[in-house]
């Protein structure tokens, strides 16, 4: 009898116990978590035992950033497509305009306020971080202004503007990536690619995976052989998957109700994954690193993004545009200074711009360093009573 | 017993600091001998340089090297041609009128353009190699150690059936400084290349101090930082360190003959600060010979 009960306690433990395990895996894959987790433990381990982290950093190096990334820039890809496209959150040139204004001015701040502190320091050696400078972490902005401006037109502004942004960062960083590999011959495989691509559209397959295994593969080859960064080699498969009109809860894993659902959530997870990895192969980076371009990146990122957000937005308002709805001028301070964190893509560029050396290790601080961003909003949002803070 | 006592300290800190001594006879000074001297992180224009650059001179009447090592930081601040001169032609202006070759590396201070300067002879190359003899020096930019420069390295280093290889570059991947240290992504990046093909003696600055390492993986290794920039009293020395300065700005002479490399380290003021003597070890198995 009393082993029964021992057992039937043991039982219950065990479910609660994985219960808890779920809790911790869901939020972390649910939130772009894993990344700072990845980080976290790549800053302990970089500082602690430097020689047998940046040994486990190299070798997995390729494997994550050229290959595994691919899978998050198609999923960014994928998201940005669903947002965008009829019916989806994000669909309406009048909503871009403004935001994409605002996204010139917080590229021009965020690279200008860089570039003239690099020069008055007269270290041009770190000129070529500058777009690490612009990006802006899409998942820290959402979480942050879900969190303080729930319901006002910030949300969908910023995202708009992130988008712009990194996708303005991801063309240069892709121009800008350094490659031994240049056989040639990428056009053949890209165009067998995208005509297997267009061949399974045409016969309506709804599954992600032979878009992703099959043609994702040969446009990967495609890259690599011209030596191009290879992890952009779902960027122009994803217009080929089957899609479906994402609500703002863009970055949250969409419900598995549908084949694409289905298909997106599998995606989603396996992307914590690489994020993870990720952020242990690059975040590793011995703090006393931190130079000149550390502080280039944290002023740029924290003083001259959202400045350069509020010069534009003023100067088309100026012109005659108008604000988003519930939008005001307080939630717009709060909302650019969202937009502040680069965090994931900062790392993301900093990674495939730089190689190995100090201009990498003081720029990939910086790149940290901008996660205070969120603070800032916050920080923001108590001093002009928004949002949550209004009462 | 405290007389004992403060001798016995006087003792530990003369063993742990490399001895200073009048600067003269460390050398051999062989006729048929690679001879160069070596500084880093030179560029101030200021009187540490000016003084150390007075010193180079004065050292070449007795050892006639014929080239400089330039370990990076060759220009601090603004870069302007008059910089040029102020930060480099004049402190040198003896050397240079006896056509004494200066060759750099880039530092994180030095503009990349300043590789077309003609006089730091880099030919345009943020990269290169160049033979004296017996001796090929291999020059790195390691402000980002690109795929394609270290692909450039292995090939160069590979082709190299040169005696002695050295390498040198601005940022030490070995290092007891106290503001850099060891740059350890570096070292995980370069040294199995250096081991592999059987690298002899690197030569770093960035860090604004003399250090001699103990050989690691059969390399003796260098930080000459303090060719103009000092940060004093800044080693914190460790199981590798083999000596340093750093009270004083400081240079180095280097002479390579036969299966032999003298070198000197000589402060500011003239002191010899350390000398020795590597002998060439064989190559490993499969480096190049």
């Amino acid at each position: 009898m009393k082993s029964h009960a021992v057992a039937a306690h043991h039982a219950t433990w065990h479910r609660q116990r994985q219960k808890a395990h779920a809790g911790i895996v869901d939020r972390l894959t649910n939130h772009y978590l894993a990344l700072p987790a990845g980080v976290v433990l790549a800053l302990v381990w970089a500082n602690t035992a430097p020689e047998p982290y940046f040994r486990m950093a190299q070798s997995l190096s390729f494997a994550v950033n050229e290959i595994g990334m691919t899978f998050f820039i198609g999923l960014t890809m994928q998201e940005i497509v669903e947002a965008t496209m009829p019916h989806g959150a994000l669909h309406s040139w009048r909503r871009w305009t403004l935001a994409l204004i605002a996204a010139a001015g917080g590229v021009a701040g965020s690279a200008g306020v860089y570039l003239a502190y690099v020069h008055g320091h007269y270290e041009s050696m770190l000129v070529p971080g500058w777009p690490i400078a612009c990006a802006v972490d899409i998942a820290a902005a959402y979480y942050m202004l879900k969190a303080i401006l729930p319901r006002s037109g910030a949300l969908p502004f910023v995202l708009l503007l992130a988008i712009a942004t990194n996708l303005f960062g991801m063309v240069v960083a892709a121009l800008q990536h350094p490659s031994v590999i240049t056989a040639g011959g990428g056009a053949a495989f890209m165009a067998l690619a995208l005509s297997s691509a267009a061949a399974m559209r045409a016969m309506r397959v709804r599954a992600f995976w032979p878009y992703i295994t099959l043609c994702g593969t040969l446009a990967w080859f495609a890259l690599y052989l011209d030596g191009l960064y290879p992890a952009f080699a779902l960027v122009p498969i994803v217009p080929f998957l089957p899609h479906e009109p994402r609500s703002l809860d863009m970055l949250d894993d969409p419900p598995d109700d549908d084949a694409v659902h289905h298909f997106e959530h599998e995606w989603n997870a396996f992307v914590q994954i690489v994020l993870f990895f990720f952020g242990l192969v690059n975040g590793g980076v011995l703090l006393r690193g931190y130079d000149t371009g550390t502080w280039a990146l944290l002023l740029a990122a924290l003083v001259g993004r959202p400045l350069g957000i509020l010069a534009a937005v003023g100067l088309a308002v100026a012109a005659g545009w108008h604000l988003p709805k519930r939008l005001g001028w307080r939630q717009l301070v709060v909302a650019a200074l969202a937009a502040s964190s680069g965090f994931t893509f900062a790392l993301f560029f900093a990674a495939t711009i730089l190689s190995t050396g100090p201009v990498l290790a003081q720029l990939t601080i910086g790149a940290l360093g901008t996660a205070a961003g969120s603070l800032l909003a916050m920080g923001g949002a108590k001093v002009f009573r928004v949002g949550r803070f209004s009462r | 017993m405290r007389r004992a006592l403060v001798a016995l300290t006087l003792l530990l800190i003369a063993s742990r600091m490399a001895p200073a001594q009048n600067a003269g006879t460390a050398l051999p000074i062989r006729a048929d001998s690679v001879k160069f001297a070596v500084i880093g992180d030179n560029g101030t224009g200021e009187r540490g340089e000016y003084d150390v650059g007075q010193q180079m001179i004065s050292a070449r009447r007795r050892f006639p090297f014929d080239m400089v090592l330039m370990l990076g930081d060759n220009m601090y601040g603004r870069q302007a041609p008059e910089d040029f001169i102020t930060k480099f032609e004049r402190p040198y202006s003896a050397l240079l009128s006896q056509g004494v070759l200066f060759y750099a590396t880039l530092g994180n201070h030095d503009n990349q353009n300043n590789r077309n300067y003609k006089a730091f002879n880099m030919g345009g190359e943020r990269y290169f190699t160049f033979v004296r003899k017996n001796v090929r020096f291999f020059v790195l930019d390691t402000n980002q150690l690109d795929p394609q420069q270290r692909a450039w390295l292995d090939d160069a280093l590979q082709r190299s059936s040169d005696d002695w290889r050295i390498c040198y570059f601005h940022h030490p991947i070995y290092s007891d400084g106290g503001r850099h240290g060891s740059d350890v992504a570096l070292r995980v990046t370069l040294e199995p290349l250096l081991v592999k093909h059987g690298v002899n003696v690197v030569f770093s600055g960035h860090d604004h101090v003399y250090e001699r390492i103990k050989p690691q993986k059969g390399i003796t290794y260098f930080v000459a930082g303090s060719g103009g920039e000092l940060r004093k009293g800044d080693v914190h020395p460790s199981a590798m360190t083999a000596a340093y300065f750093d009270q004083d700005q400081s240079f180095m002479l280097v002479e390579i003959s036969g299966d032999e490399l003298f070198f000197q380290a000589i402060s500011r003021t003239g002191a010899t600060v350390d000398s020795g003597t590597i002998h060439r070890q064989p190559s490993p198995a499969g480096a190049t010979q």
